[in-house]
C-alpha cells in the first residue's frame, strides 16, 4: 500500500497566499462587491460608492477596538456600551461647547478602558467576563443616568461638527467620516508594525510566559491596549450618532457581533499574537457590502439575518480551509 | 556503577481528605452560602413569604438556571457557545407556535420535539465547529445570526401560546414553587449525575482540561466536543420550553437572545465553571442563576433603584471571578 | 529465529515546502530493543507522530506483524499493538490518576502493580495529576503502556525526566518484557545509554534512515559521526579545550547565604570570564535556584548582589534591569512561536515603557543579522514555531545577545538538542565567557560540564556541598549528585 506523495505545486500556491492572507481577502471583498453591484446598479455610482463608505466607517472603527484587544488574546463585549454611553455624554453635555463635550466623550472611554486593563492586566479577570461584566455596569449607568435629575437628563443635542464629520462629504465619493477612519487606520497600522509597544502586544497575545520572562512588565501593555480599544469604541459611539441624528442606549449594540465577525474575516486570530488592522479593514467593507446585497434582495429582515450568519460562516471557514494550519494554534 | 542512598520519598505527601473536599466542592459550597444568606436578606424584605413569592424566585430563575447548565457543558469540555441563548429563544418561539390551542397532553409531546431539535441544533453547531476548524467564539457567533433569524421566521412579533395544564406543570401555578424546583432538581439527578460519573463524563473534562493530552491518550475529541455541544443544544431547548411554560408566549426579539446567553455564561462562571475548562459541574450555575434573580428583587425591596441592579451584577460577577481567579492563582504557587 | 514485528518502507510525509522524511525504512525485530538516533531535524518526532497515529504519512508504508496498518489516531495504534509514551504525558492535570486511567479503561491493579516495580509503591490514585511531579507522571505513562502488553512499545525520551536511579529499575522491566517477547523503539539523546539498553539502533539524517548497527559495533563515535555525517576524528579534537580560570575583584553574581523554598544558606559567585556549572538529581531545588536568581521569588533570608548591588526583583523585568538574565529549559515559555525570527530576537529591547515608541528600523536589522550570523540561526523558516528544536534554543539565547546582560542563568540548555547544535552553542558559552560575561548553567548532561564549565557545583537537597574540578570523571561527579563523600 502506497499513498500517492502530494505535488509539489499544490502546496506552494496555498502557503503563499497563507503567508498573505490580505490576498485572499481582497479577492472575497471583490467578488462580493461586483455580485452586489450586478443586482444593485447603485453600487456602481458616487453616491453608492459613499454610502458604503459611509457605514462601513462606524464598523471599522468598531473593528479597530476589536482587533486591538483581539490580538492580546483577549477581546471585548463592552465596546458597544461605551459607544452608546460617550454618544450620550457628548450630546447632553454640549451646551458645555464643542470640545469639552468630545473630550468627556472621550474620557468615557478611557475610564472604560482603564477599569478593563486593571480587571484584565493586574486581577488577571477573563477578558470574556470582565468586559461582559463592564458591560452590564455601563448600561446599568446609562439607564440611571438619563432617569430623572441624572448626569444625562435633559435636553440632547449632537454636536454640530459630529454631524457634519459623520455626513458630510469630502470630495466625490469619498465621506468626511473616512477622515477619522484614515487617521485610525494610519496610526493602528504604523503603530502594530513599527513601534515597541506594537512588537508588545503581539508578544503578549502570542506567549503571556514568554514575554514575563523576557522582561515585559503584562499590565502595562494590557491597560494601554484595553484603554485603546475602549478610546476606539467611544470615537465609533461619536460617529454613529452623527449617522443616526441621535442617542439611545443600545443604538449600538448590533454592532458587536459584526465587529468582531469582522476582525476575524481580517485575519486576526481571536487567540492572539496573529492578525492586523488592514485586514479588518477591508473585513468590514465586506461585511458592508454583504449587508447591501441581502437588502436588494428584499427579503425580510429575519431570512437577511439568516443568510447573514451563514456567509459570516461560510466565509470563516473558506479562510481556514485557504490558509490551512495557521489558524489553528 | 555507585548505588544509590534511600532517597527522600518519591512520592509527595498525598492530600489530606479535608483538602481534597475543599478543593472539588469549596466553590460551590461558598455559592450556596452566598444564595442562603441572600435568600434571608429577601425573606426578612417581604411581609409575607408563602409559596407565591418563592414561586416568583425559582420559576424566573429556571430559564437562566438551564441555560446555565447546558453552557456550563460546554464550556468544562473546553468551548463556549455564544448562540445558546438564540437557540434558546427559537426553542421558545417553535414551542409557542405549535403548543398554541392545543390540550395539555399534546404540549408535552411537543416538548420533547422542540427539546430534541434543540439537540439536533448543538449536533450541527458542533459538527461545523469540529469540522471547519474555526474556533468556536466565531463558529457560534456566525449561528446566533443564523438562529436569530430563525426564530424570526417563526414568528415575526411576539405571539403564540400554550395550554394552561402545560403552564402549571412545568412553571407552576402563581403560588406553587415545588413544579420549577422539582424539574431542575429531576433533570440534574436523572441526566448530570449519572453522566458525571460515566466515562463519557470524564472524557467531557478531560477534554477540556487537556485536549492535546487526552488525544493522546485516545479519546476520540471531536465526537466528545460534538456531544458536548448536543447537551448544550438539549439543555437551551428546554430552556425555550420552560421559558413558554413561565411567559405563556414566544419572543423573537434577538436582544432577548444575546443577554440569555451573557446570562447563561455569567451562571456557569459564577458557579465555578472556569472558563479554561475541565473544572466545575452543574450544581452551581443552577445556584448562580438563583442569586442573579435574587439580587434585583433584593435592590427593589429596599428602595433602591432597580437600574442599578443591572450595575451590582455587573459588579458582582467581575468581583467573584477576580476572586475566583486570585485562589486558583494561590493554590497554583503553594 | 527472530522475526520481523515492525517494518516501515520508503516512508514520506513533508509539511508545506518542508520535507521532514525523505524515504525511511525501519526493521525491528521480535524481543529486541531497537534505537532510534538523529540530530533534531533528522526526522525523529515525525517518524514517531507517523507510528503513534497522531500524523499520517504521505506515502510509504508500515507493516505490524506482517499486517499492513495505517493509524488514523492513537487508539487505532494502540489497538493495534503500538503503545507509545509520548515525551509529553498524556494525563490530564485536572483530573485524578484513578479518573486518568479509566479514560483508556487502564486496569489500577496492574498499573499499581507496574508502578511498584519501578519503585514507586504508595501512589495514592485519588490524588490529582497536577500535583504529582513530572518524572512520576512518566512513570504512570509508561506504566499504562506496559499493562496493555504491546507488541511494539516505542518510548520517545523516556528518560530525559527521570532519576538515575528510577532509570535503572525501568531499564530492568524494559529487560524483561522484551525476554517476554515484546519490542521496544528507544528514543534517546543519550548515548551511554543506548549503548547500555539497545540491541541494535537506527539512525536518521534529513529525513531517510543512513546506518543500522549494533552499539557495540563502533560506540558512541560511530552514533555521533552518523548522525552528523562527519568522521569522528574531527569532533575529538573539537573537544580538547585550555580552560582558564579568570578572577576578577568584585564578583558579577555573588550569592550570600540565600534561603528560600527548599534551598537553605546557599553561597556561591560567578565571576567574570567564568562559567560555573551546577549539577544536582531531580528535585534538589535547583529551579527554585534559577527561579530567585531569575526574580521570581524573594528569598526568606540572605542576598543576592548583581555587579555590587542588591537584587531587589519583583519579577524578571527588575533582574533583567540589574543585568540578570535567564534562559529556561522549556523552549515553549521563552518563545513567540506565531512571530518571526526578527520579532523574538528584540523582545526584550522593548519591553520598558521608555522603548515603547518607534522601532529603529535599520539599526534593529544591524543588530540582527550580527546575532543572526553569529549563532548560525537557520533563518529560512519564517515563524520561530516552525524552527528545530536547536535553532529555537539559539533564538533564546540569541535574544539576550541582542540586548545585553552582565550574568547569563543556562537551565538545562542542552536539554534534547542534538549533538551538533550542542557543541556549537558550547562554543557560544565559551565565547561569551570570554567576551566578559559570567555565567552560570545548571545542566542534566554531566558528561559534557568538562566542555564548558570553570568549576562545577554539586546541589543536593537544598545545599551546595562540594565544588568539583570540570575534568573530574562522570562516576565522580554522579556519587557527589547523590550526596556521597568524593575524594578531590
Amino acid at each position: 500500500m502506497s499513498a500517492v506523495t502530494a505535488p509539489a505545486d499544490q502546496a506552494s500556491w496555498r502557503d503563499r497566499l497563507a503567508e498573505r492572507p490580505f490576498v485572499a481577502l481582497f479577492g472575497v471583498f471583490a467578488v462580493l462587491y461586483l455580485v452586489t453591484g450586478i443586482r444593485d446598479h447603485g453600487l456602481f455610482t458616487e453616491n453608492g460608492l459613499r454610502a458604503v463608505l459611509l457605514l462601513t466607517c462606524p464598523l471599522a472603527i468598531f473593528g479597530a477596538a476589536e482587533t486591538l484587544c483581539m490580538l492580546t488574546g483577549g477581546i471585548s463585549l463592552s465596546v458597544t456600551m461605551t459607544a452608546n454611553l460617550a454618544a450620550y455624554v457628548a450630546a447632553s453635555k454640549s451646551h458645555l461647547g464643542t470640545v469639552p463635550a468630545i473630550g468627556l466623550a472621550l474620557a468615557v472611554g478611557v475610564a472604560v478602558g482603564l477599569v478593563n486593563g486593571l480587571g484584565i492586566g493586574v486581577f488577571k479577570v477573563n477578558p470574556l467576563i470582565m468586559t461582559l461584566g463592564m458591560s452590564s455596569v455601563l448600561l446599568g449607568i446609562t439607564t440611571v443616568g438619563l432617569v430623572g435629575n441624572g448626569f444625562l437628563a435633559g435636553t440632547t443635542q449632537i454636536l454640530p461638527v459630529v454631524t457634519r464629520i459623520s455626513t458630510g462629504t469630502l470630495v466625490g465619493p469619498i465621506p468626511s467620516n473616512a477622515v477619522v477612519l484614515a487617521v485610525i487606520a494610519v496610526l493602528l497600522i504604523w503603530g502594530l508594525g513599527r513601534t515597541g509597544i506594537g512588537r508588545l502586544i503581539y508578544a503578549i497575545g502570542d506567549n503571556t510566559t514568554a514575554s514575563r520572562l523576557a522582561g515585559v512588565k503584562l499590565w502595562q501593555v494590557v491597560i494601554a491596549v484595553y484603554i485603546g480599544t475602549e478610546l476606539l469604541a467611544a470615537v465609533a459611539g461619536l460617529l454613529y450618532s452623527g449617522i443616526s441624528g441621535g442617542v439611545a442606549p443600545d443604538q449600538t449594540n448590533s454592532y458587536l457581533l459584526t465587529a468582531i465577525a469582522a476582525a476575524v474575516l481580517g485575519g486576526t486570530s481571536i487567540f492572539g499574537g496573529q492578525g492586523g488592522y488592514a485586514g479588518t479593514i477591508l473585513g468590514a467593507l465586506s461585511l458592508t457590502v454583504l449587508d447591501r446585497l441581502l437588502t436588494s434582495l428584499n427579503t425580510s429582515d429575519a431570512v437577511r439575518q439568516v443568510v447573514y450568519g451563514l456567509v459570516v460562516l461560510l466565509l470563516a471557514w473558506l479562510y481556514a480551509r485557504v490558509t490551512g494550519r495557521r489558524l489553528l494554534s | 556503577m555507585t548505588t544509590a542512598p534511600p532517597r527522600p520519598a518519591l512520592v509527595p505527601k498525598p492530600t489530606s481528605r479535608w483538602a481534597r473536599l475543599r478543593r472539588r466542592h469549596g466553590w460551590l459550597i461558598v455559592t450556596a452560602g452566598f444564595l442562603l444568606v441572600l435568600f434571608f436578606w429577601r425573606f426578612s424584605q417581604l411581609p409575607k413569604f408563602g409559596g407565591f413569592e418563592l414561586r416568583t424566585i425559582t420559576a424566573g430563575a429556571m430559564v437562566v438556571a438551564f441555560l446555565g447548565m447546558g453552557q456550563a457543558i460546554v464550556i468544562i469540555s473546553g468551548g463556549i457557545d455564544l448562540a445558546l441563548g438564540a437557540a434558546m429563544v427559537f426553542a421558545n418561539c417553535l414551542s409557542a407556535l405549535w403548543m398554541k390551542g392545543q390540550h395539555t397532553g399534546m404540549c408535552f409531546l411537543l416538548a420533547i420535539a422542540v427539546i430534541a431539535i434543540g439537540a439536533a441544533i448543538g449536533t450541527i453547531v458542533g459538527t461545523t465547529i469540529v469540522l471547519s476548524r474555526v474556533p468556536d467564539i466565531v463558529v457560534t457567533l456566525a449561528y446566533l445570526f443564523v438562529l436569530s433569524g430563525a426564530a424570526l421566521l417563526i414568528l415575526n412579533q411576539p405571539g403564540g401560546g400554550t395550554a394552561q395544564g402545560f403552564r402549571s406543570a412545568v412553571a407552576g401555578g402563581l403560588s406553587q414553587p415545588l413544579p420549577s424546583i422539582l424539574w431542575t432538581v429531576g433533570v440534574l439527578s436523572v441526566l448530570w449525575m449519572p453522566l458525571k460519573r460515566s466515562t463519557l463524563g470524564v472524557k467531557l473534562y478531560a477534554i477540556g482540561g487537556n485536549r492535546a493530552a487526552a488525544y493522546l491518550a485516545g479519546v476520540d475529541v471531536s465526537r466528545v466536543r460534538v456531544v458536548a455541544y448536543t447537551l448544550g443544544g438539549m439543555f437551551a431547548g428546554m430552556a425555550g420550553v420552560i421559558n413558554t411554560a413561565y411567559t405563556g408566549s414566544g419572543d423573537p426579539r434577538s436582544s432577548i437572545g444575546l443577554a440569555a446567553t451573557l446570562s447563561s455564561i455569567a451562571a456557569a462562571v459564577l458557579g465555578g465553571v472556569a472558563l479554561t475548562g475541565g473544572v466545575g459541574g452543574l450544581v452551581g450555575p443552577v445556584l448562580a442563576a438563583v442569586v442573579l434573580g435574587l439580587i434585583p428583587a433584593i435592590m427593589l425591596g429596599e428602595g433602591v433603584d432597580p437600574n442599578l441592579a443591572q450595575v451590582v451584577q455587573g459588579c458582582v460577577i467581575i468581583v467573584v471571578v477576580m476572586i475566583g481567579t486570585w485562589l486558583a492563582v494561590k493554590r497554583r504557587a503553594t | 529465529m527472530s522475526e520481523t514485528v515492525l517494518q516501515v518502507r520508503n516512508l514520506a510525509k513533508r509539511y508545506g515546502p518542508v520535507v521532514a522524511l525523505r524515504s525511511v525504512d525501519l526493521d525491528i525485530k521480535r524481543g529486541e530493543i531497537h534505537a532510534l538516533l538523529g540530530a533534531n531535524g533528522a526526522g525523529k518526532s515525525t517518524l514517531v507522530k507517523i507510528l503513534s497515529g497522531v500524523a499520517q504519512a504521505d506515502a510509504g508504508s508500515i507493516m505490524l506483524t506482517g499486517r499492513s496498518v495505517r493509524f488514523r489516531n492513537p487508539s487505532q495504534a494502540r489497538a493495534a499493538g503500538l503503545a507509545t509514551v509520548f515525551q509529553e504525558p498524556a494525563l490530564i492535570g485536572e483530573l485524578t490518576v484513578r479518573e486518568n486511567l479509566s479514560l483508556t479503561h487502564s486496569d489500577p491493579y496492574q498499573v499499581r502493580e507496574a508502578l511498584a516495580s519501578f519503585g514507586v509503591s504508595d501512589l495514592q490514585f485519588d490524588e490529582l495529576v497536577r500535583d504529582l511531579p513530572l518524572f512520576l507522571l512518566r512513570l504512570i505513562d509508561l506504566a499504562k503502556q506496559l499493562v496493555l502488553s504491546p507488541r511494539v512499545l516505542l518510548l520517545d525520551e523516556l528518560t530525559a525526566a527521570l532519576p538515575s536511579d528510577i532509570t535503572e529499575r525501568v531499564f530492568s522491566v524494559l529487560r524483561e518484557a522484551v525476554r517476554a517477547g515484546q519490542s521496544i523503539l528507544f528514543i534517546s539523546h543519550r548515548l551511554a545509554e543506548v549503548m547500555e539498553l539497545c540491541d541494535r539502533c537506527t539512525v536518521l539524517r534529513d529525513g531517510c534512515n543512513v546506518e543500522t548497527f549494533e552499539p557495540r559495533d563502533g560506540g558512541e563515535g560511530r552514533m555521533v559521526a552518523a548522525m552528523l555525517g562527519t568522521p569522528p576524528e574531527q569532533l575529538t579534537a573539537r573537544e580538547s579545550r585550555v580552560i582558564h580560570h579568570t578572577q576578577e575583584q568584585v564578583p558579577l553574581l555573588d550569592v550570600k547565604h540565600l534561603t528560600v523554598g527548599p534551598l537553605r544558606d546557599v553561597s556561591f559567585s560567578v565571576h567574570k570570564g567564568e562559567v560555573v556549572g551546577l549539577i544536582a538529581l531531580e528535585g534538589q531545588g535547583q529551579d527554585v535556584l534559577f527561579a530567585a536568581l531569575a526574580g521570581e521569588y524573594r528569598p526568606s533570608s540572605g542576598q543576592i548582589v548583581v555587579c555590587g548591588k542588591p537584587l531587589s526583583a519583583r519579577g524578571p523585568a527588575d533582574a533583567i534591569r540589574q543585568g540578570l538574565v535567564l534562559v529556561p529549559a522549556d523552549r515553549a515559555t521563552a518563545l513567540l512561536p506565531k512571530r518571526p525570527i526578527r520579532e523574538n530576537l528584540t523582545l526584550p529591547l522593548y519591553a520598558r515603557f521608555r522603548s515603547w515608541g518607534a522601532i529603529r528600523w535599520k539599526a534593529e536589522k544591524r543588530r540582527i543579522e550580527d546575532v543572526v550570523r553569529r549563532l548560525a540561526i537557520d533563518a529560512r523558516a519564517g515563524a520561530a514555531g516552525r524552527l528545530s528544536g536547536g535553532n529555537q534554543q539559539k533564538l533564546t539565547i540569541g535574544r539576550w545577545l541582542a540586548s545585553g546582560f552582565q550574568v547569563l542563568l543556562l537551565f538545562d540548555p542542552t536539554r534534547g538538542i542534538d549533538i551538533g547544535t550542542k557543541r556549537q552553542l558550547y562554543v557560544l558559552i565559551r565565547d561569551l565567557a570570554a567576551a566578559g560575561a559570567g555565567i552560570l548553567m545548571f545542566t542534566s548532561e554531566l558528561r559534557e560540564i568538562s566542555l564548558v564549565a570553570d568549576r562545577v557545583l554539586v546541589l543536593y537537597n537544598g545545599q551546595i556541598i562540594e565544588e568539583l574540578p570540570p575534568d573530574t570523571d562522570e562516576e565522580t561527579l554522579l556519587s557527589a549528585c547523590h550526596g556521597l563523600e568524593v575524594a578531590r
